[in-house]
């Protein structure tokens, strides 16, 4: 069997273990700590309420992975790319377009985006070592952070593209009162689920994904089998933008659009390093876990300490995970060949 | 200076029944043998033979799954590559290991840093002991770029240099080293025959002048045949000979190797 | 033909390994100290000295300790905010401890702390490089910044949470922290203390232990085989760039802004730093003082460019082309000159070597 379906299949069965496991805990410790509070259906609720965070999450580390995996690049700038995005539709919306034609038109300027960056910014820095070209694309953070905001302007936007939002309660026979989740997560979550599905079908079963490969191990290896890496390399970044307003949207419902989603790009340090870099499900199982983690430790660790504890919490997990496993869940072992 | 007596001295390392794997590929297969003071040791055989992971071994990037390496007849346990240069043991490698981002004069001064002793309070003050010991290394270092003849580059920055400049430039810095044991993977690839020449000169002044032991991956059998004492010759992560040069030449097994014939 | 090294023969390695080997940069560096030391107090407005001179000192000194890092031992780091912040605190909670001590005692020891505090967190660079540390040091920024906010005693339970730096005297009669000092003795103070650190930083970096850091940046695996232990080489690279950081936090506090809160030193105060390490130029000193004189004045000249070319830009819009001008600049940089100014610099030199001549 697949040595990662395996490893898949068996996360997912230790999964309910483990979150029974820390559920007793927190228990345990609200039974000592009179500021702490713990209740299992409210611990359930705001385990889905993370996780569907999470999947929000993944929906922005999804676009660092694909340019990671077909360019070798961190792109610092995914998240001013999340945020360009939204601000484009609204925009568009604002001037009167229906949202799916707004959609439509918005990922034709996200192409025509990419386009510029890999004109402007990627065929001169070609072959220059990796972190010169994620500094770069900070720079790139900066310029589309500033662009979008002069373009649209800075004020909060509210985003309305008729996703339901309304509380639905679940599982009133197991618990008491039920746990409340939010029907625009779950549409959130099978967005996601249906993108990533996309995405990897992309990635393993066409001759471009086939292409991004090879160019994400060796540029010029890449050029010298003629594949035309400035085609690629726009294509990826495209496909990037497009995931990027995808991200945006969901986001924009969720809390408004406005310039701090841009620092969601830190956010998905994390999830890419408990993920790993290269990989699509990497990228969604590290949002879920960041993303439920977060929210868990926030409400019943967060007491303790006066809370706001999701300001670090997301990258202190990262880094006891890279202490632990360097290359995230399922990520490559790097070999250093000598 | 004679190349025909040289006093060659007990054993200096020894490896017995090194076996090394990489998951599946077996890159080494109980391979023995020993390197014996101020010799010239050359290791040759097929590309893929093994040849490289064996000084990974024995400088200790690689740690053998089984067997057992011994310097100066002390048994090594899992060995660092920075405890292998405190012990003495210098090297150089196939693709380039060089300070790109530095001047020749830099990459080789750095090759001093365990003689260097001043602490960073000194350091920090620069006047006074630092300045002497930096000027007593320089000296030294001097003392090598003469030697290899590479004065008119000293300031240039290595990433500029030809391959052949930048291959006697990671000579110069494992020398600065004063090593005991000197591992180089093939010093002279890409080299034309005058470079070629010169690079046989030079280890063999080196091997001459200080004494110091050598060990060496070629694949030129006229520079093997020319300038080694022993030879060591391994296929497939196995040992095939081991024994002078002519002796190794007219081995049928070793013959049968570089033809392709297969086992 | 002013520019010319003919007639200067090094006869000692010491000559040649001086930081300033050619007699007419010496002469240039005398002639500039003469000019930083009495032209500019006597001359400079105190607007000037304290929204220019005094943050740039500062600045470049946050982007020495940065560099060191960085730039010389190859260790992306975001956490420069958060380690400013140590030092900040560090510094006010000994200066309000122990109001005896010396103010610069009270920094070099805030800096020694934030070198410890540096090495803690680079801690976790012996197992992951590149990209990943600067995970690493993002949980150092944002976890000190929370720390120092969450956590009343920081701020001796003042009830606004934002305190004033304590007023103390450099020589007795010369206040430089607080809202009393006079600028221009801000300014001599900064200007004596970041010239000699970034005298130390230098020395440091042309020795043993800057050697060290090089390698590691350019290849560790080769770096190990001549003997440098990259665990040591890496945390010392954390600690006395956290040292240098966190003077430079406990200055920004003290002299520069007056006031020590965590605010100010928020992620965009990282990127800033390293802004300034970037186009600076990656790996020098010069750079690191080139950079941050980019960036403290970039703004300044933003804002005042469309009055004097006559056009009318809103505040907002402004703001938002700073963001662009940023980043188009970054991107420039590494395109064009990815060792920054220092080495435009340099090549200056080089071309005025052979001026008038083409060649």
């Amino acid at each position: 069997m697949n040595p990662t379906a395996m490893r898949f299949g068996l996360w997912v069965a230790f999964v309910p273990v483990l979150i029974a496991v820390i559920g007793l805990a927190l228990q345990g410790l609200a039974m000592t700590d009179s500021a702490l509070f713990f209740d299992w259906a409210f611990y359930l609720e705001v385990l889905v309420a993370g996780l569907l965070q999470g999947v929000l999450y993944s929906l922005v580390a999804l676009g660092f992975v694909l340019i990671f995996k077909a360019s070798g690049v961190f792109n610092f700038a995914q998240g001013s790319m999340v945020l360009f995005a939204a601000l484009t539709m609204v925009g568009f919306i604002e001037m009167g377009l229906h949202w799916t034609l707004a959609f439509v038109v918005t990922a034709g300027v996200m192409v025509l985006v990419a386009i510029a960056v890999e004109r402007v910014v990627l065929r001169p820095l070609v072959n220059q070592p990796h972190i010169i070209l994620f500094m770069a694309t900070i720079g790139i953070f900066y310029f589309l952070d500033g662009f979008g905001q002069m373009l649209w302007g800075s004020d909060v936007k509210m985003l309305e593209i008729g996703i339901p939002k309304q509380g639905l309660t679940i599982l009133t026979d197991v618990f008491e009162y039920g746990i409340r989740i939010n029907a625009f997560d779950l549409v959130a979550a099978l967005v996601g689920a249906a993108l990533v599905a996309v995405l990897a079908v992309f990635f393993q079963y066409t001759r471009v994904g086939r292409a991004l490969r090879a160019v994400a191990d060796d540029h010029q290896a890449a050029l010298s089998v003629g594949i035309p890496l400035k085609t690629i390399w726009a294509i990826v970044w495209s496909v990037a933008g497009i995931v990027a307003l995808v991200a945006g949207i969901m986001w924009g419902s969720k809390a408004g659009v406005q310039f701090s989603l841009a620092l969601i790009a830190l956010k998905a340090l994390p999830v890419l390093i408990l993920g790993g870099f290269t990989s699509i499900p990497g990228a969604i199982v590290g949002g879920l876990i960041i993303g439920a983690g977060e929210q868990v430790a926030e409400v019943f660790l967060g007491p303790l300490v006066g809370g706001a504890i999701q300001e670090w919490f997301a990258y202190m997990l990262a880094l006891a995970f890279l202490l632990v496993r360097p290359q995230g869940l399922f990520g490559e072992r790097i070999i250093e060949r000598i | 200076m004679t190349y025909g007596e040289k006093h060659i001295g007990g054993t200096l390392l020894k490896v017995d029944n090194i076996t090394l794997a990489f998951g599946g590929v077996k890159a080494l297969t109980d391979i023995s043998f020993e390197i014996r003071e101020h010799e010239i040791l050359a290791i040759i055989g097929p590309n893929g033979a093994g040849k490289t992971s064996m000084l990974n071994v024995i400088n200790g990037f690689y740690h053998p799954q089984q067997g057992r390496i011994e310097f100066r007849g002390v048994e090594r346990k899992a060995m660092r590559p920075h405890l292998a240069a405190k012990q003495g043991i210098a090297r150089t490698f196939q693709n380039v290991a060089l300070f790109k981002g530095m001047s020749t004069l830099d990459n080789i001064m750095t090759g001093r840093i365990l003689k260097m002793k001043s602490n960073i309070f000194q350091q920090a003050i620069y006047w006074g002991a630092n300045q002497r010991e930096e000027i007593a290394h320089r000296e030294v270092v001097e003392k090598i770029i003469d030697f290899l003849e590479i004065e008119a580059i000293r300031k240039t920055p290595v990433g500029r240099l030809p391959y052949g400049l930048q291959k006697r430039v990671e000579l110069a810095r494992a020398l600065a080293m004063e090593p005991d044991l000197l591992l180089l993977d093939e010093p002279m690839a890409g080299m034309n025959v005058e470079e070629k020449e010169d690079m046989c000169r030079f280890v063999l002044d080196v091997n001459d002048e200080f004494g110091t032991t050598i060990a060496l991956i070629e694949h030129d059998m006229g520079v093997v045949m020319d300038i080694s004492d022993r030879v060591v010759v391994l296929d497939y992560g196995r040992k095939l000979a081991d024994g002078p040069p002519a002796e190794v030449r007219a081995n049928k097994d070793v013959i049968d190797a570089y033809l392709g014939v297969s086992h | 033909m002013l520019y010319r090294e003919a007639g200067q023969f090094k006869t000692t390695y010491n000559a040649d390994q001086a930081i300033f080997p050619i007699r007419q940069d010496r002469i240039g560096l005398a002639l500039f100290g003469l000019v930083a030391v009495f032209a500019v107090p006597a001359f400079a407005s105190n607007y000037f000295l304290e929204t220019i001179f005094v943050p740039f000192l500062v600045f470049a000194l946050a982007a020495i300790g940065l560099n060191i890092l960085t730039g010389y031992c190859g260790q992306l780091s975001l956490g420069t905010g958060g380690f400013m912040a140590c030092g900040a605190f560090f510094s006010y909670k000994l200066a309000i401890a122990f109001p005896e001590l010396h103010i610069v005692i009270v920094f070099l020891l805030g800096g020694l702390g934030t070198a410890a505090v540096g090495v803690l967190f680079g801690l976790p660079s012996l197992r992951i490089k590149g990209f990943y540390l600067a995970v690493a040091t993002l949980a150092a920024q944002f976890f000190l910044v929370w720390m120092f906010n969450k956590f009343p005693w920081w701020t001796n339970y003042s009830p606004s949470g934002v305190i004033s730096a304590p007023p103390r005297d450099v020589l007795p009669g010369f206040a430089v922290t607080g809202s009393g000092g006079d600028p221009a003795v801000k300014y001599l103070f900064l200007l004596v203390l970041v010239t000699v650190l970034a005298l130390v930083a230098k020395n440091l970096v042309r020795s043993r232990i800057g050697r060290s850091w090089m390698a590691i940046r350019d290849m560790d695996i080769a770096a190990e085989i001549i003997g440098i232990r990259p665990l040591w080489a890496k945390l010392s690279a954390f600690a006395v760039s956290s040292f240098f950081i966190g003077i430079a936090g406990a200055l920004w506090a003290f002299v520069y802004t007056g006031s020590v809160e965590a605010l100010a030193f928020q992620i965009d105060r990282s990127f800033q730093v390293l802004f300034m390490v970037i186009i600076g130029g990656l790996g020098s000193i010069l750079g690191s003082f080139l950079g941050a004189a980019f960036i403290v004045l970039l703004p300044i000249f933003l804002s005042n460019a469309p009055g004097v070319l006559g056009l009318q830009i809103r505040v907002e819009v402004i703001a938002h082309l700073e963001f662009m001008i940023f980043g188009a600049l970054i991107v420039f940089f590494l395109i064009v000159e990815p060792h920054g100014l220092a080495r435009l610099w340099q090549i200056g030199k080089e071309k005025l070597r052979l001026w008038p001549f083409p060649y």
